[in-house]
């Protein structure tokens, strides 16, 4: 034991400068995995871990509409048998347009709107930002609390006044943290006004508001959810508790974390490429000194424990590292995210984490080292008498073919663990088995093909193109290595511009600028005058009739199941539907026949193909409709598919003419022209005054931030992507080093032949540059039928072919490889050829 | 006692089975000097890598001190070299990442020997490198390391040294001093040494000379002095 570890302690003493690459590969997978599930743990904790807060209450009804009265009733009874309910309370919200009362400020801001009443909140504590706890009489006689990005948005201050529909409120409180959280997606700032407030205001009869009736109960109110759902059957009011609502929510982020997981392991596999690669070059390096060790006496046990506890501190201690810079990242994510990430968001690797990180990293290199350091076993004492050539070294042995199966199965252990599924697991492993095999097999491809070339051109494309078939070449290797690099950052960036171009919809030519809901009958022909004559263009109208799904085929939903209950936000939620005759110019029908012209004998609707799919409707089935209260059943006429990226208005359901004329129905009107800012806030704030029950959405002002938000994915892609390279990079500097003494020898020799240093230049770069190509045409290959399956198969999206993404990935894919392999063998022109000469 | 019975070796060279020994038979007993000599490609260098247990032989068997060593595995020849045998090979063969000191270290260590690092000091010592023990084989010269590889042959007090032209990349006056050092290593300690070399004035200086012709022994004379 001695005489291992004190030979571990030199021999790490000795080794450790050639060591680095490893130590740098698994501190840059390690540092990946930690950074991001790191990143992914403290934004659970920041905004999402406790539900029960979020929703204020133990559990909700819902509604988009006014209660009905016999849903009431139906509460009633239900909520009368139970005894566990210790209180409630009602809440409107609503999303509005609110403006300063001074007409000198032109401000206008969306707001969500929440009338609450006492007690509030159920759960969870509510103070303002001054530290006061809020108080209902600051409610009194219109007042509002507000949230402070308003008070900066509009330009005010506590104490004056602002107006929401036909309600003038003083603002008296301002808050930082409102009861329920800051997650989500939101219109716009909170406000909390008294829920009669949102009344008198004239909101409710106009605006799209949720009323809600929240509990806080004193046991678990699982069984009282599921005693109302089925009491409430049939009726679209919805029912939901914190604790369904806390699954789902950890369930979404245990889905992102294990992805993110997935995904720094991969650039912790790479790294392991890398490792093993090292660890060959380190085994190649090593041959004498194993071959003496044995020649003294020590058996192969006794050496491969030696270096396999080599591999174990280096392992150890990179991982360690890579826990440092995991911590780092996260600083650095910290100081360019900090705003558009949750204010109670921490920037420290967990304890368990960084434990986890490292338990991967010291396995992953015990793992990738196994197969280099079995090669001990191989190596002879014979060779210190004559150095020949030692055709058994690469062999497979049923030894390695055992320890590399033993490799497969902890891998695969190592990716179900940090996917968190079987199939998730299997589907990585498997996935990257078969890309590598395939970069490999078109490496060999490529690589046999330069090989009839060989003759041919130059003395330094001759040359170069030998170097690449030299004795122990690692060119299928490096081809690998970094073609699968490329392919990685190259799939990731494909993937990634298909899905901007498809959700992007700031590249949207038709989007309007302006957006004009809720308006009345009444209202039309004034407001398209205000506006045509303030923005120059006559804007287009649509009815839309505010309703809600009551029925697939005759079927209620069923709430009380998961699947469904996961689907409620889509579903059940309220739609506008429209009708009209003709189909849009960016519509297409899938399924079924547009109609023409007549007006139908029974009600007919077409179905987005989205929405068909969820509700799993075909043409002639029917889908039965709230529409304030009375139901419409419509027969199922077609499937329509939208360009989203063409689009001024999407519907999700279109009625055939001769149904919904008669409904209780608003207009929406949109201008597509855009003017500048203060023009559009005028126009704004000019309509409001004279019709104060429009919503306006300036789209203008909305795809800004929206840019802001699709510019930190982008980076955030990037910087994950600019890790995986780094990490085909470390790889490409193993396999360089692995070559280089045999670089080193047949410089010298050609130098002693009169070759030049400029000569020995070109060839090197030629060299690389053949490989660079090479990997990089692969890679990009590879990477484009990656981005096309990912794309058509997985997201659903089109996909289009970016020409130039693959020129440039080609081209920076050379370059890098040009660049590395210069830099990792640039000393070998200069070294004196009689040294080597004689060294060997 | 060394036991050579009827050793062939062969190996492939390209298409070809090349014989380097054929047919070779021998007996040494403890505490001789023996020469081996021969011109290059005669085999003798194979020979000595047979007997150390670093190649195995295509036919015959090798006794080493009443031991069959051919029938033994890889680690049961390892560890016989630990215990028994002393290597010195002409291209020294020392381990570059460790100091003189700690390449002498090593043999003791992996055998577990007591006191090794006070064995390592006399030793270089004797060697006459007591100054250069923290230095590294690079930072040496050709004789001295070679002095350092006889003082790790040496270190496990082996009852046989062999060794593969030991002198063969030194000048004389190094080469001599080696030599010397051999014989006296030899003398003090009673131990079988066995030395490769085409310098027939130093095969002259041994008990017995084998002399070896294309794989097979062509002349084995004991020195009547």
């Amino acid at each position: 034991m001695k005489f291992i570890l004190s030979l571990t302690g030199r021999e790490i003493r000795s080794s450790w400068r050639r060591l680095l690459f490893f130590f740098l590969c698994i501190a840059l997978g390690v540092g990946s995995v930690v950074a991001l599930r790191s990143l992914i743990q403290n934004l659970t904790r920041a905004v999402g871990t406790d539900a029960r807060a979020l929703m204020t209450a133990d559990f909700e009804i819902s509604t988009t509409n006014d209660f009905a009265p016999e849903d009431l009733a139906k509460i009633e009874m239900v909520m009368g048998a139970s005894k566990i309910v210790e209180a409630q309370n009602e809440t409107i919200s609503a999303a509005v347009m609110a403006r300063p009362a001074d007409a000198e400020n032109l401000r206008v801001k969306f707001v969500e709107l929440k009338g609450i009443e006492p007690p509030f909140p159920l759960v969870g504590t509510f103070s303002l930002s001054d530290g006061r706890p809020f108080d209902f009489p600051l409610l009194d006689g219109n007042g509002a609390v507000v949230a402070r990005i308003l008070i900066e948005g509009l330009g005010i201050d506590v104490g004056d006044q602002i107006k929401i529909g036909e309600g003038t409120f003083t603002i008296r409180g301002v808050l930082d943290e409102e009861p329920g959280g800051s997650s989500g997606f939101r219109l716009g700032p909170r406000v909390f006004v008294e829920k009669k407030a949102v009344d008198s205001a004239g909101l409710t009869r106009s605006a799209r508001v949720r009323r809600r009736i929240l509990y806080r109960t004193s046991d678990n109110p699982t069984q009282l959810v599921t005693e109302l759902r089925t009491a409430l059957k049939g009726s679209t009011v919805q029912v939901g508790s914190y604790r369904e609502q806390q699954e789902n929510l950890s369930e979404q982020f245990v889905r992102t974390e294990n992805y993110l997981a997935l995904s720094g392991l991969l650039i912790l596999v790479l790294g392991g490429l890398g490792v093993w690669n090292v660890a060959r070059a380190f085994v190649e390096q090593k041959r004498k000194t194993i071959a003496v060790l044995k020649c003294l006496g020590s058996s192969s046990a006794k050496i491969l424990t030696v270096y396999g506890l080599q591999i174990f501190v280096l392992g150890l201690v990179g991982s360690l590292f890579g826990v440092i810079l995991a911590q780092l990242g996260l600083y650095v994510t910290q100081w360019r995210f900090a705003d558009v990430l949750p204010q109670k968001m921490t920037y420290d690797v967990g304890l368990s984490v960084g434990v986890q990180g490292v338990v991967l990293g010291v396995v992953i290199s015990l793992l990738f080292s196994a197969l280099p350091l079995l090669q001990i076993q191989t190596i002879k004492p014979k060779l210190l008498l004559r150095d020949e050539n030692n055709t058994s070294v690469g062999r497979l042995d049923r030894k390695k073919w055992f320890a590399g199966l033993l490799i497969v199965a902890a891998l695969l252990a190592i990716a179900v663990w940090q996917a968190g599924s079987l199939k998730v697991g299997a589907i990585f492993l498997v996935g990257l088995s078969i890309t590598s095999s395939m970069l490999y097999a078109a490496a060999a491809l490529v690589t046999s093909l330069l090989r009839r070339v060989r003759g041919v051109g130059s003395f330094t494309l001759r040359q170069s193109i030998n170097s690449l078939y030299r004795p122990g070449n690692q060119t299928r290797i490096i081809l690998l290595a970094v073609g699968l690099g490329a392919f990685v950052v190259l799939a990731t960036h494909l993937t990634q511009s298909n899905i901007i171009r498809e959700f992007d919809f700031t590249r949207n030519s038709k989007l309007p600028s302006l957006f004009f809901v809720d308006i009345q009958k009444g209202q039309i022909d004034e407001l398209t005058a205000m506006i045509s004559n303030r923005v120059g263009e006559v804007p287009q109208v649509i009815p839309a009739v505010r309703a809600r799904i009551a029925f697939v085929n005759a079927e209620p939903f069923n709430y009380q199941d998961r699947e469904v209950r996961r689907e409620q936000g889509r579903i059940g939620r309220e739609f506008a539907v429209t009708y009209r005759e003709k189909l849009e110019e960016n519509e297409s029908i899938l399924a079924g026949e547009w109609w023409n012209g007549a007006r139908a004998d029974e009600p007919q609707v077409s179905v987005e193909d989205a929405m068909a799919k969820t509700l799993k409707v075909s043409p002639g089935d029917s889908v039965t409709f709230d529409i304030s209260g009375r139901m419409i059943t419509a027969r199922v006429a077609n499937i329509r598919k939208l360009d989203l990226r063409n689009t001024r208005s999407a519907f999700i359901f279109v009625f055939r003419p001769g149904t919904l004329e008669t409904a209780p129905q608003t207009f929406a009107a949109s201008v597509l022209k855009h003017t500048a800012p203060t023009d559009r806030q005028r126009l704004q704030r000019d309509l409001l005054e004279k019709f104060p029950n429009v919503q306006i959405f300036d789209v203008d002002d909305i795809l800004t931030s929206v840019k802001r938000l699709i510019e930190n994915f982008v980076l955030a892609i990037t910087f994950v992507g600019g890790f995986v390279m780094l990490s085909g990079i470390l790889i490409l500097i193993g396999s360089i080093a692995l070559t280089k003494s045999q670089r080193i020898y047949e410089n010298a020799v050609l130098k002693t032949l009169g070759a030049r240093r400029a000569m020995l230049g070109k060839i090197l770069i030629a060299e690389y540059g053949f490989v660079g190509l090479l990997a990089g045409i692969i890679g990009t290959i590879f990477a484009i039928g990656m981005s096309y399956a990912v794309s058509r198969f997985v997201m659903n999206i089109e996909w289009q072919f970016d020409p130039i993404v693959a020129l440039v990935g080609v081209a920076i894919t050379t370059a890098i490889v040009v660049v590395v392999g210069l830099a990792a063998s640039f000393d070998v022109l200069f070294r004196k050829p009689l040294g080597t000469l004689r060294g060997s | 006692m060394i036991e050579l019975r009827s050793l062939t070796k062969t190996v492939r060279s390209g298409a070809d089975d090349l014989t380097i020994l054929s047919d070779v038979s021998a007996s040494i007993p403890g505490g001789q000097f023996v020469a081996i000599t021969g011109a290059s490609g005669s085999g003798k260098s194979t020979l000595l890598g047979l007997i150390a247990g670093l190649d195995a032989p295509s036919s015959g068997d090798i006794f080493v001190d009443g031991a069959r060593i051919t029938a033994m595995s890889e680690d049961e020849l390892a560890e016989m070299r630990a215990k028994k045998i002393g290597f010195v090979f002409q291209s020294f063969h020392l381990i570059p990442s460790l100091t003189a000191y700690e390449n002498i270290l090593i043999p003791m260590e992996i055998l577990g020997a007591p006191n090794a690092g006070d064995r390592a000091k006399y030793l270089l010592e004797t060697v006459d490198l007591a100054s250069r023990g923290h230095h590294y084989p690079a930072e040496l010269s050709g004789g001295e390391q070679q002095r350092v590889a006889i003082a790790r042959a040496f270190a496990n007090s082996p009852k046989f040294l062999l060794a593969d032209e030991p002198t063969g990349n030194l000048d004389s006056r190094n080469g001599q001093h080696i030599f010397e050092l051999m014989q006296n290593l030899h003398s003090q300690n009673n131990v079988t040494l066995v030395l490769v070399t085409h310098d027939l004035n130093l095969a002259e200086q041994a008990q017995r000379q084998i002399t070896l012709v294309d794989g097979r022994v062509s002349r084995d004379t004991e020195a009547t002095r």
